[in-house]
């Protein structure tokens, strides 16, 4: 099916990939130069580099500490999600009364945007007595609608036949989860694990309401924190956007083929 | 003998890779680590100045603090120990006058280094 000329559509997306990449680039090459970012002409290649920037970063501020509860927390919604999703987006595939008007609740949740239920949400885990720990800082994201909807495509692409066969068999609910449906939804795991730790790893503005006590803070909030200590920022601000950005790249690369299957999984169903 | 399928993941390459290099890196921070800073002070000339006094400075946020300070041997050379900082800064001070003010950046906290040119006291 594929005509015309591969090297002309390969240097396409060659030129497409440089330009998306440059950004990230101009970021890694300011980490390792101090050079000033509005210097003219800008040079492409890094003059001098150095790890400095990057060890200012670690011993400056607590970077370990706030590495250390990214990490738990992102660990924590990553679990939630795949975990509750999961149970979520099964009950969604069975038939029972009003399951139209959940799905409809659902959809119509993902419209509202998350400013706009800060207080209420707030309110509750001031209520059950999570502020300030690691549980209240995931708590909004131990379970998301799209990653629900993830699953649930994914449960829908299993064979009928195959739960019912499970279901005869003798197996509970639980297990048909995790031992029928979740090892032929691989992709819709590998989707959940990514989208929850990129939107755990990179949230400020809960984290930020939540947590009273400095050492309770995210990565997000440290760079914010970071920025108001240091007046000649350019080169270590841009060496912690590096150590902040690298585990959710690293963690996208790890994956990005299962991922990309779990978001096109059930686009293309009849 | 065959490794088994899951130790080819990359799930299990790339965070054992990176469990080694931190475990790595520890090992050779503990190794250099005992703060040591040497360097060495002369004249204009060239010629090692005794009995000049080096101070180091330790870097924070916004200000360098004096944190030591040592006499420079018949040979010009000094040596500082037990420095806990990644950042610091060395000046030489001696009858004939001052050097000027060095940053020396490491690697590490408390990491053993040579100042890599000796401070030249001027006039």
């Amino acid at each position: 099916m594929r005509r015309g000329f591969p090297w002309a559509r390969h240097a396409v997306l060659i030129v497409v990939s440089a330009i998306m990449l440059l950004p990230f680039y101009w970021v890694f090459k300011t980490a390792i130069t101090n050079e000033n970012i509005y210097a003219f002409p800008p040079r492409l290649l890094p003059q001098d580099p150095h790890p400095y920037n990057f060890v200012d970063v670690w011993y400056l501020i607590p970077f370990p500490r706030y590495l250390l509860n990214s990490v738990i927390v992102s660990v924590m919604a990553v679990i939630g999600n795949v975990v509750l999703n999961a149970m979520a987006a099964y009950a969604l595939t069975q038939n029972f009364r009003a399951k139209k008007l959940v799905v409809l609740l659902l959809l119509s949740c993902m419209l509202i945007p998350f400013q706009a239920t800060i207080i209420p949400a707030y309110l509750i885990t001031a209520r059950i007595g999570l502020l300030n720990t690691y549980l209240g800082l995931a708590l909004p994201l131990l379970s998301t609608i799209v990653c629900i909807f993830i699953y649930k495509a994914a449960f829908e692409a299993v064979p009928r036949s195959l739960v019912e066969a499970a279901r005869m068999d003798g197996l509970s609910e639980w297990r048909i989860i995790a031992h029928v449906l979740l090892p032929l939804s691989r992709p819709a795991i590998a989707t959940n694990v990514i989208l929850a730790f990129i939107w755990s790893w990179n949230s400020f503005m809960w984290p930020l309401i939540v947590t009273r006590d400095a050492n309770m803070q995210t990565l997000p909030l440290g760079l914010a924190r970071f920025l108001s200590y240091m007046e000649d920022t350019t080169g270590a601000l841009y060496a912690f956007v590096c150590m902040v950005l690298a585990p959710g790249i690293l963690v996208f690369l790890m994956a990005q083929s299962a991922f990309i299957r779990g978001l096109t999984h059930g686009a293309t169903k009849g | 003998m065959r490794l088994p399928r899951w130790m080819l993941s990359r799930w299990f390459i790339v965070p054992a890779t990176l469990a080694a290099v931190v475990l790595g890196w520890n090992l050779h921070v503990a190794a250099n680590a005992t703060g040591e800073v040497r360097g060495r002070v002369v004249d204009a000339t060239g010629r090692p100045v005794a009995g000049a006094t080096v101070l180091l400075f330790e870097r924070s946020f916004v200000v360098n603090t004096e944190k030591q300070r040592v006499v420079t041997d018949a040979a010009g050379a000094f040596r500082f120990q037990g420095n806990a900082s990644h950042a610091v800064q060395l000046q030489a001070d001696a009858p004939a006058g001052k050097s000027e003010r060095v940053t020396l950046r490491l690697l590490f906290r408390a990491q053993d280094a040579d100042l890599p040119a000796p401070l030249v006291i001027a006039r």
